[in-house]
């Protein structure tokens, strides 16, 4: 094979590894600030994403304008978030991380449920947020809505950054996740900050679930599956850390990529798999993460 | 009273026993036998959610790893079942090793998230290994066990077969529970820290019990084979494994009669249209539609307002009656 | 305390089984007696969407048996059981039907699995069972009891080579799901393709739900291939088609059965436009021709089925129909006092049936009776499938 195309199919994967880890950026970084504000995983954030795409189908069928719609799933998704902090979670007032874990599980099931129930069986598409077709970069092609995903993800991360790092709500939510009992000290509402996390959490898993939409169609039963993946991708690069978590599922991604260019499409899923086995058993604070994991 | 009280488990294991005189009907007795199989995964799980405050989201991997390792030796290698039902049971006791030896160092939350990630590398090895599995299409022509020369063919038969073993699981598990392992791991479900500093071997006792539940699974597994004769990977999926969880949890902590009542009613409530001739076919789809919805919502609302769920209730029902 | 509390329940909760199922058994019957039928279909879990359309189907056939006459008189006594798309249900269920209400013959089950599940019990009864699922292992791993009523991969695969082959292409690249009907069809692809003058240059896969199939129409684009052969009846045929005109892969793509699906196009969209795939005529009645036996039957079926529930029926509603069709002809040749051996003789002499599916004609190694004959090729035109002419 020529040379020139051998460069025009790895950057084909890259794409395509780089677009899928966007997705998976969106929802790791939803499994970490759950766990910074509880100490806990929260087994329904792939609901969130599920839920996203889900009512964002739902809003433009009722005749909502795409940008409209997009905005408002996203909203949606974060009430529906922290509604379930509030019913399911606050009550556990030990704050008891085995409990939690439950509580998302059941809670997990109740929403993929009524996913079912409200949308049916069926897959659903949304159209994709400009028309048009895919853009050449040396040889590969980049679809447009590819952009949208890494543009969107780009804007979370950094919109995200700014609020952390610059608004009193942020300062709060970081102080919570360190230390909540001092935070607490410190006049902090630290059960409104884990309410908060749970809304932040949902609009983002919500955020990867619509941007991607167009480009796979949705249905009730995607979330657990994106779920393992973002999880997988949050505890590569070290729960707890934002900016870790992005990068692993940017890692992640472009892994199950290539081993589907390279190896066999086959062992792609097992890929995220056997990196959460892996980082797991081997550096449970993950690659990218320095600061420990346990939290006693 | 005190007596009854004594007397209830002799009586409700001499009820078991006598099912196949109570009723001559096959199905029933079918029915009756996949709950057998079930409490048999619950016994493991109880004891590892209720008393060593684990969460395993990947036991149906074992129970699928018991199913095909006894398939596979009764089919492909032509060997005796009972040969075939303890390669089961070994199998899935090196599988829950291997997986709990790391995890061991871990806490509650990352040994959830290690066995469903195990549990869906399963499931994919499962459709994937399609020269050992048989793949999606399954794997058929499974003989029914036998032991010596007698073959348990019949409904009546294999309901023994079950219920004995799930007996001889519940008085292991009974046993185990009162004796001092079982205080290190009730002290384990307080506090891990406190059982720690009371000299309780913690890591050890978490691998060990996850190692028997492990085990139960497999052996459920391998009987499932053998009594349905048709193994296919989508019944060992994460969902067979939340269920078996919703079990657990529903059941409660720190006994075993609670998740095993649990897991007896959530199996029966799955063929309720068969088992309850006056029901109506809407009423019984209903019910059967919304089955995960109330293991969801169960889940939450026994970790929310009951902790101790069925157990708890038991307990509660039986001081009111204390004089 | 807590041991006698559960005793008691327990106690309770197995002496009310026992009551109950003792009452099961005391139906008086009146009139003739019914020819009893089972049927074990997916009215929950995965398969219900399938299971559904196919309650229907039975339902309303057996009322219009019944209501011109019967089986000689004697009525159809339809006992559908729920497998919620679960092995382990399926065999309960074929049990129940099998032990508890007597029944001569099986319909169903709705899933490949679940048809599988049920032989044990099948065999140990002697019972014929009539199963519509599509899977090729079905009748491909043979049962003298069990017959199936989908069209098969066995014969659609055959059928669109054929039409590659017509078209031109004699190197095609093949993408094709990891799951069920994938590989199912991947298998009798590989089988087929030689003697179809076809050339596999690729032959890719990938897993259900896989969202990116990048890597797979990357190496099918180098391959050199002139055709797609795409098999696969999962939501992944929308994302591959959307991505290979992404790709600038522009070859034609032809599939089987899996792409006569709403959720296909819609999810699609304009990529789907020109795709062309094989599957049963009945897709489009008007492709018998008006006025034959097969328009008449399917168009008849399609009427009554949309009075009584207001909507075009499904091919799964199609391969139920069937089902009943074949059984009550063989029913209608031995008579309703017929033993299940009888009955299984009686459903493999089936000849010349005709139903939604076409003209089934069983025989001693044919146990899906259906031919190439039965099937047409369309193609996705403005969002709706047409038949190629």
């Amino acid at each position: 094979m020529q040379c020139g195309t051998m460069v025009a199919e790895l950057l084909q994967f890259i794409i395509a590894g780089l677009k899928s880890g966007a997705v998976y950026a969106l929802v790791a970084l939803g499994f970490t600030i759950v766990f910074g504000a509880t100490g806990a995983i929260n087994f329904a954030q792939g609901e969130f994403y599920m839920l996203g795409g889900m009512t964002g189908v739902l809003l433009t069928t009722w005749g909502v304008p795409l940008p409209l719609a997009v905005v408002g799933a996203v909203m949606l998704t974060a009430v529906i978030g922290a509604a379930f902090e509030l019913v399911a979670v606050r009550p556990i007032a030990s704050g008891d991380p085995l409990r939690i874990i439950m509580v998302t599980i059941g809670g997990s099931v109740v929403l993929r449920q009524a996913a079912l129930h409200l949308f049916g069986p069926d897959e659903r598409a949304l159209r994709p947020f400009t028309a048009g077709p895919s853009l050449r970069l040396l040889g590969a092609a980049v679809e447009r809505q590819t952009l949208w995903v890494w543009a969107i993800t780009a804007m979370a991360v950094v919109v995200l950054a700014v609020v952390y790092r610059q608004t009193m709500f942020g300062k709060a939510m970081r102080a919570t996740s360190i230390r909540r009992d001092a935070a607490r000290l410190v006049g902090i509402d630290a059960s409104a900050m884990v309410t908060a996390s749970f809304g932040l959490a949902a609009a983002l898993g919500a955020l990867g679930g619509l941007v991607v939409a167009p480009l796979t169609q949705t249905a009730f039963y995607v979330g657990s599956g994106m779920g393992v993946k973002g999880f997988a991708a949050a505890i590569l690069g070290g729960l707890g850390n934002p900016v870790a978590a992005v990068g692993g599922g940017l890692i992640l991604g472009l892994l199950e990529s290539l081993t589907a260019g390279y190896l066999d499409p086959l062992y792609k899923d097992a890929v995220a798999l056997v990196v959460l086995l892996g980082v797991l058993f081997l550096r449970p604070q993950g690659l990218l993460g320095g600061r420990g994991t346990e939290k006693v | 009273m005190r007596t009854v009280r004594a007397l209830a488990p002799y009586l409700v294991a001499i009820v078991v026993a006598a099912g196949p005189f109570l009723t001559d009907d096959r199905f029933l007795l079918k029915v009756l036998t996949f709950v057998g199989l079930n409490a048999l995964v619950i016994v493991g799980l109880a004891l590892l959610f209720g008393f060593a405050g684990q969460v395993s989201l990947g036991h149906a991997a074992f129970v699928g790893l018991g199913a095909y390792a006894s398939a596979v030796c009764s089919v492909r290698f032509g060997w005796p079942w009972i040969v075939g039902f303890i390669a089961a049971g070994s199998l899935a006791a090196l599988g829950g090793l291997i997986l709990a030896l790391p995890s061991l160092r871990l806490k509650g939350h990352y040994l959830a998230m290690a066995t469903l990630g195990f549990g869906e590398l399963a499931s994919l090895a499962f459709v994937e290994a399609e020269p050992v599995t048989g793949g999606v299409d399954g794997f058929s022509g499974i003989p029914f066990p036998s032991i010596g020369g007698f073959e348990f063919r019949e409904p009546a038969a294999l309901y023994w077969l079950v219920w004995a073993i799930v007996g001889i699981a519940v008085l292991l598990a009974t046993n185990l529970t009162a004796l001092r392992p079982g205080r290190a791991m009730r002290a384990l479900h307080g506090s891990e820290l406190g059982a720690l500093a009371s000299g309780v071997d913690t890591t050890g006792i978490k691998v060990r019990v996850f190692v028997l539940s492990a085990t139960l699974a497999g052996l459920a597994g391998a009987l499932y084979a053998s009594v349905v004769g048709f193994v296919s990977p989508s019944v060992f999926t994460v969902g067979s494994s939340v269920t078996f969880l919703a079990m657990a949890v529903i059941g409660g902590t720190g006994s075993l009669a609670g998740p095993l009542v649990a897991a007896t009613a959530l199996t029966l409530v799955q063929y309720l249209d068969a088992l309850i001739p006056g029901i109506s076919r809407d009423t019984a789809r209903i019910v059967q539609s919304f089955q995960e919805d109330v293991y969801g919502m169960s889940i939450v609302l026994v970790v929310l307002l009951a902790p101790r769920g069925v157990s708890g209730l038991l307990k509660r029902l039986g001081s009111v009656g204390r004089p | 305390m807590e041991r006698l509390s559960v005793s008691l329940v327990f106690v309770l909760l197995v002496a009310m089984l026992f009551g109950c199922a003792g009452g099961t058994k005391d139906a008086a019957d009146e009139g003739p007696k019914p020819v009893k039928i089972g049927a074990v279909l997916s009215l929950t879990g995965t398969y219900a969407g399938l299971g559904e359309a196919e309650k229907r189907a039975l339902e309303l056939e057996v009322d219009r048996i019944n209501a011109s006459g019967g089986i000689a008189g004697a009525p159809i006594e339809l006992i559908i059981e729920d497998d919620g798309t679960d092995e382990a249900k399926a065999v309960a269920a074929a049990a129940k039907l099998i032990e508890q209400d007597g029944v001569v013959a099986l319909i169903g089950a709705s899933g490949t699995g679940q048809t599988m599940a049920m032989r044990g019990d099948v065999k140990r009864a002697g019972v014929p069972q009539i199963s519509l699922a599509g899977g090729t292992v079905v009748t491909g791993e043979f049962d003298p009891l069990v017959f199936q009523t989908p069209w098969s991969n066995r014969i659609v695969v055959p059928f669109v080579l054929e039409a590659i082959n017509r078209a031109g292409h004699t190197k095609v690249a093949l993408l094709s799901d990891s799951g069920g009907y994938g590989k199912d069809g991947r298998a009798v692809i590989m089988e087929n393709v030689a003697s179809a003058g076809i050339e596999l240059v690729a032959d890719e896969t990938f897993n259900p739900g896989d969202t990116d199939l990048t890597a797979q129409l990357t190496r099918i684009k180098a391959s050199g291939a002139q055709a797609v052969l795409l098999w696969t009846a999962g939501k992944e045929a929308a994302v591959a088609v959307k991505s290979a005109r992404e790709l600038g892969l522009d070859q034609p793509f032809f599939g089987g059965s899996g792409q006569a699906r709403v959720e296909f196009i819609e999810g699609a969209g304009e990529a789907a436009e020109g795709f062309i795939f094989g599957t049963g005529k009945s897709l489009v009645p008007a492709n018998w021709g008006e006025g034959s036996v097969q328009f008449e039957t399917v168009s008849d079926f399609a009427t009554r089925f949309e009075t009584a529930y207001g909507e075009q029926p499904d091919i799964f509603a199609g391969h139920a129909f069937d089902a009943l069709t074949i059984l009550a002809d063989a029913l209608d040749r031995v008579g309703p006092d017929a033993s299940p051996q009888e009955l299984r003789d009686a459903i493999e002499a089936t000849n010349g049936v005709v139903g939604f599916g076409g003209t089934f004609t069983f025989s001693k190694t044919d146990h899906n009776g259906l031919t190439t004959d039965d099937l047409a090729l369309y193609t996705v035109e403005s969002g709706k499938w047409v038949p190629v002419k």
